[in-house]
């Protein structure tokens, strides 16, 4: 595994893997696996959901808008470098010269981890750290840290925008939709999705939500037509993800299906928490209290990116 | 008589030479028309028709419906169908709110008659080779709002109530040959305040028109009664009403038979033209096979009649059930178990071709309830077409079947109960109306073993005209419950309206609440879980409260299917679905007849996996 100290990104290169992350986008910029780019923008901690119809007659985006802001702009405040989880300092410009050359280039693993401060007041802290090892598997640690005095959030987690359209996706976990609220019904097994699916409810909202995953596998058209996959496992408690052709706002502008622009990236979200949908009326009842996500409590889960091609 | 446009607005006038609500029995004229269901008695007047539409009455071309009155004037219609599908007025989708609201301030009865688009619906036509020379009937089984029927030139009756079938008598007017039937249609009456029902606001011959004939002598009303009794031993009685042709002299028979096909009773009785009513008495038939939505055992009920040399004249066929249902300390028992409602509130909905759906559509709905363990259907909040009854008795799904009647218009305001000028209320004015949305409900479905309740409507307040309807439903019929929600708001009608503690949308708190603190009648959620756009969390914790309380019986989840129409979209040229307000219908509800387990084109929706799931833990 070859570790690049750039100036403005750190690159990680191994067998069959080629990453970027950048001090400049606050993120990683390329992550390059099976041939095929997957990162078509920086993946940024998303806190937003489509505002569903028992959402809006609640009222809940009228006390939880300030995170539709959080989910749209997010300042990095920072940036730190582990390898072999040390952490390393001097590894932005010009002091990264002397890291050339240096067995600081050929780590057993190499992580950087982001700081994003949130546009909320009070603003709320997320750290993402991607712990990167010679087999390439990236381990997402995603933390975020309870503030007293914000709204409950709508969602938390990671959000993946990939620069085509997935030809399907494979995963373990729970059949068809679910929600916490909503998954007793769902049977556990593997199942594989064609294409990118939106469950068309009349007004486009949140949907598409699978919990209790072990993983997903999204499959894309690389080079040659040769399929490509990258996969987001467990690394020790079970995670919720979607897998859509939009994000949550782009949803939300949307008043009907055929509103929505023509179907070309994939957005992948692995959640951290997951509100649920709430059914007792769509004029006033909230979520019942278990399924809520607090704002003032610590949100702290794990996944790992794998670029293997099985 | 002269028909009057007065009557639109005249709470006297709802029923003119309307033929008395019958039941929804069908005959046939000898073995060979049973054997082969050929229904030859019968002759459709679906498809095609001339049509003309007018914004109002003023508009409207007056004489349409006279012979001398030009073809040549009019445009097609298809018949079943709502005009505003097909091109004539606006399609409108509103909730609680009046159609009217924001563009005419009305009180009831008024209608606003500058907006109250009139359909003139004409259809020529020759009586086909069996009904010649016979009485002739005919039968719209649904006409939004109001209706003026004519043939050949002569007025025949008026009708309001637009979800029951209206009959009338045309054998004094009609003839072998060139015949024109004329209807004219107002989408707006009196009748418009109690049709206020949550959904799209459409006017015309929604559903079937039918002629009959009638032979010599006829069953005109048949109310089979049997009785599930004691340790499962069937009791059966049979009450029949005749109407003949003068000097009719010859017998009825009766046969009962099992489902395969084993003769379980039979009698005989003379008839001629004299005797109207017929009662084959209460007897005792041994141990039955029950209905039930596990087991929908349906036997089979046929009724002979032949003339004085033993020839068949008529006959009619009819499957019934044995079940029982009764409240006993407080528990709902159907069949001397405890009753569980694994249900879902339907409204008719296609998306193509909005209430006017197909035997196809209510099969597939059929399938999907029994597929997803949902073992109840509730009617709301009108009688839907005929068939969709007897499918219900051979699938084994129960009713809860609604009267046409909802006007939560006239008192809930942005929210909040505001009762000032609710209708019906107890105003005498309304009474016979309401009354005889009730009767019509009855008469027409009474001899369905589905139905387990009665329910006088949706929404509609509380006050002296509901509680006659109750009445009505406690004195005619003791083998089932009815059912009605909207003594909430006032709980002095607790104890006299209803048979049960109904509530909608309650938390699972609450009806935990109820349960402590009152707890007398058995309860029911007649709406619950709201299934609007992606929704239905939470049902674990009303499912829990089966195991907590006995007396809950469980609910009707809001609702079956998404209300929402195709169109073509301008700008993709595809064929979209829109909804409320996506026709410059204002103001608007939107998006709220999203509710439905299923979309509106009949695919199920992701959350159906919850309802088999939970559902299906206490039904099966």
């Amino acid at each position: 595994m070859d570790v690049v100290y750039g100036d403005v990104t750190l690159g990680v290169h191994g067998k069959d893997f080629d990453y970027i992350f950048s001090y400049q986008t606050g993120g990683p910029e390329s992550f390059v696996a099976g041939g095929l780019e997957w990162l078509y923008r920086t993946p940024k901690p998303t806190f937003w959901r489509a505002t569903t119809c028992n959402d809006r007659g609640s009222h809940f985006p009228h006390k939880a808008s300030m995170w539709m802001g959080a989910d749209m702009f997010i300042e990095t405040t920072g940036v730190e470098v582990l390898v072999d989880d040390a952490p390393l300092t001097g590894f932005l410009a010009p002091d990264n010269s002397r890291l050339i050359g240096s067995g600081y280039e050929h780590p057993a693993s190499v992580e950087v981890r982001y700081t994003y401060a949130t546009t909320t007041v009070p603003s709320a802290t997320v750290t993402v750290g991607y712990r990167v090892v010679r087999t390439g598997d990236v381990l997402v640690l995603v933390r975020y840290e309870g503030v007293p005095g914000l709204p409950e959030l709508p969602a938390f987690g990671m959000r993946f925008v990939m620069p085509s359209l997935a030809t399907g996706y494979d995963y373990r976990g729970l059949e068809g939709e679910t929600y916490p609220d909503r998954m007793a019904g769902a049977r556990r097994g593997t199942f594989s999705v064609s294409g990118v699916p939106l469950t068309p409810y009349l007004v486009p909202q949140e949907c598409g939500m699978h919990m209790d995953t072990d993983f997903v596998i999204v499959s894309r058209t690389g080079t040659g037509d040769r399929t490509a996959r990258l996969t987001f496992r467990r690394h020790d408690r079970r995670f919720a993800f979607s897998l859509l052709p939009y994000t949550a706002l782009e949803l939300e502008n949307a008043t009907h299906q055929e509103e929505l622009p023509p179907a070309r990236r994939t957005v992948l979200c692995v959640m951290g928490a997951v509100r649920g949908v709430g059914g007792i009326d769509s004029w006033g009842s909230d979520v019942e209290p278990a399924y809520r996500i607090p704002s003032d409590q610590d949100i702290v889960y794990s996944f790992v990116i794998s670029p293997s091609q099985r | 008589m002269k028909p009057s446009l007065s009557w639109l607005t005249d709470p006297e006038v709802f029923r003119v030479n309307q033929l008395p609500a019958r039941s929804d029995h069908v005959h046939y004229a000898d073995e060979q028309d049973l054997k082969s269901e050929s229904e030859k008695l019968y002759q459709s007047l679906d498809g095609t028709w001339a049509f003309l539409w007018a914004r109002n009455p003023k508009e409207r071309e007056k004489d349409f419906f006279l012979m001398e009155y030009p073809d040549d004037r009019f445009r097609t219609i298809q018949v079943p169908g709502h005009v505003e599908l097909q091109g004539y007025g606006r399609i409108q989708y509103i909730n609680t709110m009046y159609p009217w609201e924001g563009h005419a301030a009305l009180r009831p009865p008024q209608v606003d008659m500058s907006d109250d688009p009139v359909s003139s619906y004409v259809k020529w036509f020759d009586l086909e080779a069996p009904l010649i020379g016979k009485r002739v009937h005919i039968r719209f089984e649904g006409v939004e709002q109001a209706m003026y029927l004519y043939l050949n030139g002569t007025f025949i009756g008026y009708a309001e109530d637009s979800f029951t079938p209206s009959e009338f008598d045309l054998t004094d007017c009609i003839r072998p040959t060139g015949n024109k039937l004329a209807v004219e249609v107002y989408k707006r009456s009196k009748a418009a305040y109690f049709e206020d029902q949550d959904f799209f606001r459409f006017s015309g011959i929604f559903r079937s028109v039918r002629l009959y004939a009638l032979p010599q002598a006829h069953v005109e009303d048949l109310w089979a009664r049997p009785v599930l009794a004691r340790g499962g031993q069937g009791r059966f009685s049979l009450e029949l009403q005749f109407s003949y042709e003068p000097g009719f002299l010859g017998s009825v028979e009766v046969s009962l038979q099992d489902a395969e096909g084993l003769p379980v009773l039979n009698d005989r009785a003379e008839i001629d033209d004299s005797v109207s009513r017929l009662e084959f008495a209460s007897r005792d038939i041994g141990a039955v096979h029950p209905w039930s939505d596990k087991t929908p055992y349906l036997y089979l009920l046929t009724v002979r009649i032949r003339d004085a040399a033993g020839r068949v004249v008529e006959i009619v066929p009819y499957r019934i059930g044995f079940r029982d249902i009764r409240i006993q300390n407080g528990v709902i028992k159907f069949n001397g178990k405890r009753l569980i409602i694994a249900g879902v509130n339907r409204h008719e909905w296609n998306a193509e071709n909005g209430r006017a759906i197909t035997v196809d559509d209510m099969r597939w709905d059929i399938e999907t309830l029994r597929r997803n363990h949902i073992n109840f259907v509730r009617t709301c909040h009108y009688p839907d077409q005929i068939a969709w009854y007897g499918l219900c008795d051979e699938a084994g799904i129960c009713l809860m079947a609604e009267t046409n009647l909802e006007s939560h218009g006239s008192w809930q305001k942005m929210g909040t109960v505001e009762p000032s000028w609710n209708v019906p209320g107890s105003d005498p004015r309304w009474l016979r109306i309401v009354l005889d949305r009730a009767r019509t409900n009855f008469e027409t479905f009474k001899n369905h073993p589905s139905i387990l309740f009665w329910s006088l409507g949706n929404e509609s307040y509380a006050g002296e005209c509901i509680k006659a309807m109750y009445d009505f439903f406690k004195d005619r019929d003791d083998s089932r419950l009815v059912h009605y929600e909207g003594v909430f708001h006032r709980p002095e009608y607790r104890p006299s309206i209803s048979d049960v503690e109904s509530q909608m949308y309650a938390p699972p708190s609450r009806v935990g609440q109820y349960m402590e603190s009152d707890g007398t009648k058995p309860f029911i959620l007649c709406e619950y879980m709201h299934c609007m756009g992606n929704s239905l969390g939470g049902m674990q914790s009303y499912d829990r409260l089966f195991d907590r309380y006995r007396s809950y019986h469980g609910g009707f989840i809001w609702d079956f299917i998404d209300q929402a129409l195709f169109v073509t979209d301008d700008v993709t040229g595809e064929r979209v679905l829109r909804y409320g307000g996506d026709f410059d219908d204002r103001p608007s509800d939107y998006e709220f007849s999203g509710d439905g387990l299923v979309f509106a084109n009949r695919v199920e929706k992701p959350c159906m996996q919850e309802v088999r799931y939970y559902y299906g833990r206490r039904i099966r």
